[in-house]
């Protein structure tokens, strides 16, 4: 019963710091709140208390004294953490806990609470002893980051919720777009070509063919741009491919072959429209001479990546060899034209017999291919 | 002479289905009907019972041509083949019809395409090769033992 006896010494000489029990009187003077309670009495009251305990608190001494310290808590004390001080003291064990606490006035402080028991030597529990600290405001300051935190990503959930639909919409509008443009290329192609039928006058007729050949060498370039994910590029090969086949067939001669031998040349999407319509041209015309004349051939193509350049060669090997169009008629100048646009070389090389064309496609700038 | 193909055409741009019953008549099909919803569509199917129905996924009213070549499975006998500017709204197996010819098509695509289905319907399994331009169902090249070209369609 020592330290029992030492506290009550120096409660005796309360004005008198310094002066009995050192330790004591430290406890008295100290800023930091402090209670002792015993546990052994019944419902284990608080039997010291410092002044800053109560300037923190609001009570006089006399209220506190004798007390549970329970009238700390109230409606707003978590149940969570008053069950756990129950239970570090029923197993004598200390304990470290944020608590909300209620003043004498009724206002509440974070009371940042530590409990330890106190036991002699021979392991008896003697007391517990608690220190409080005020940490309203790390505990305001805590749970406004957590609030403005949680602010934040609501905002950020809301803005990309927001972009997603936005993406989406755009996404939605784009294949719209994409099916119209399909769609009108088709109705354009059907009318020149109903319009082809109904002509008795061959030149005539022939004048539209071809315009639906190129309305429909643009729906071939057009289609192949959308159906990958990347629309940034298109296959030069597949667009020959296409182009060339739709081309044999329409010549309605199954003595005219067709060789292929293409190797995938992606190519930036902004010159496909070009592309397509130049090789349209140069395929019909290598054809052409070829349809007019009998027997058996063959149309060769050939496709080459070249670096980032791409090469064609387009080749018949029956009778009917083409000469390069004149530069005064219209296919010469869309040839021609076409090669300034896609700053392409178009070579007509001389055969024996039926007609060698070579084209070089540049890849042109690295900037042109990002903007395309 | 085997006799000619007895086909339906399910298509709402009237200049589209014009220019495609033109075809049909060149080489020397029948058209039996055409409609432009899903349900005339299926109607149609059940009536004429044809061989090949050409259906647009996008049909009038907003209604939709995977709905109406379902409705069209009953039909015994019935080839079904897509046309559409949205071949990606297609799933892989194409819901059970033969093939797809992504819009635009050249008349020479489609054009392609007739023989090579006649030749599946009447004379299996095909002599020619799959035309190119025209997108068959995994079912279909398997059911008739295709080989596909190089590079695809």
């Amino acid at each position: 019963m020592e330290a029992d006896e030492a506290w009550r010494l120096t409660d005796r000489l309360q004005a008198e710091h310094g002066k009995g029990d050192p330790f004591a009187a430290a406890i008295r003077a100290t800023r930091m709140a402090m209670v002792i309670t015993d546990p052994r009495l019944p419902d284990n009251p608080i039997v010291f208390v410092n002044d800053a305990f109560l300037r923190m608190t609001g009570y006089d001494r006399t209220e506190v004294m004798g007390v549970n310290c329970r009238f700390l808590q109230g409606p707003g004390t978590d149940r969570g953490d008053v069950l756990s001080i129950r239970e570090a003291i029923e197993g004598r064990r200390d304990i470290a806990v944020d608590l909300l606490n209620y003043r004498k006035d009724g206002t509440t402080f974070w009371n940042a609470l530590y409990m330890s028991p106190v036991v002699n030597e021979a392991g008896e529990l003697l007391y517990f002893f608690a220190s409080q600290l005020d940490v309203t405001d790390r505990i305001d300051a805590d749970l406004r980051i957590r609030t403005e935190k949680a602010d934040v990503e609501r905002q950020v959930a809301e803005r990309t919720r927001e972009l997603m639909q936005a993406l989406e919409a755009r996404t939605l509008l784009g294949h719209e777009v994409d099916h119209r443009v399909k769609n009108n290329l088709q109705v354009i192609a059907s009318l020149l070509g109903m319009e082809a039928r109904a002509m008795e006058d061959p030149r005539a007729r022939l004048a539209l063919r071809t315009m639906q050949e190129r309305v429909e060498a643009l729906g071939t370039v057009h289609k192949q741009l959308y159906q990958t994910a990347d629309a940034t590029r298109f296959d030069v090969a597949e667009c020959a491919r296409a182009i060339a086949t739709d081309l044999v067939q329409a010549s309605g001669r199954a003595d005219i072959h067709l060789s292929l031998d293409t190797e995938a040349a992606l190519f930036p999407a902004a010159k496909a429209q070009p592309v397509a319509l130049m090789l349209n041209e140069v395929v019909r015309e290598v054809l052409r001479p070829a349809i007019a004349a009998e027997g058996e051939g063959s149309l060769g193509l050939v496709t080459r990546p070249d670096g980032r350049d791409v090469r064609v060669e387009v080749m018949y090997d029956g009778t009917g060899s083409a000469e390069a169009p004149s530069g005064s008629g219209l296919v010469g100048r869309l040839i021609k034209s076409l090669s300034r646009q896609l700053d392409a070389d178009v070579e007509w090389l001389p055969m024996g017999r039926g007609t060698r064309v070579t084209i070089r496609l540049p890849h042109g700038p690295a900037a042109e291919a990002a903007s395309a | 002479m085997t006799p000619p193909l007895r086909i339906i055409v399910v298509e709402d741009e009237t200049l589209i289905l014009m220019q495609i019953e033109m075809l049909l008549e060149e080489a020397g099909h029948e058209v039996v009907g055409t409609a432009v919803t899903r349900d005339e569509a299926i109607a149609l199917a059940v009536e004429t019972r044809p061989d090949i129905a050409f259906v647009d996924l996008r049909l009038k009213d907003g209604s939709s041509g995977l709905e109406a070549a379902r409705g069209m499975r009953g039909v015994a006998g019935l080839t079904v083949v897509f046309m559409t500017a949205n071949a990606r709204e297609l799933p892989d197996d194409l819901d059970g019809a033969a093939a797809v010819i992504p819009k635009p098509f050249s008349e020479s695509v489609f054009g392609a395409a007739l023989p090579f289905l006649e030749e599946c319907l009447r004379r299996p399994p095909p002599g020619s090769p799959p035309p190119q331009g025209v997108r068959l169902a995994p079912w279909y090249i398997e059911r008739h033992g295709l080989v596909l070209p190089a590079g695809g369609a």
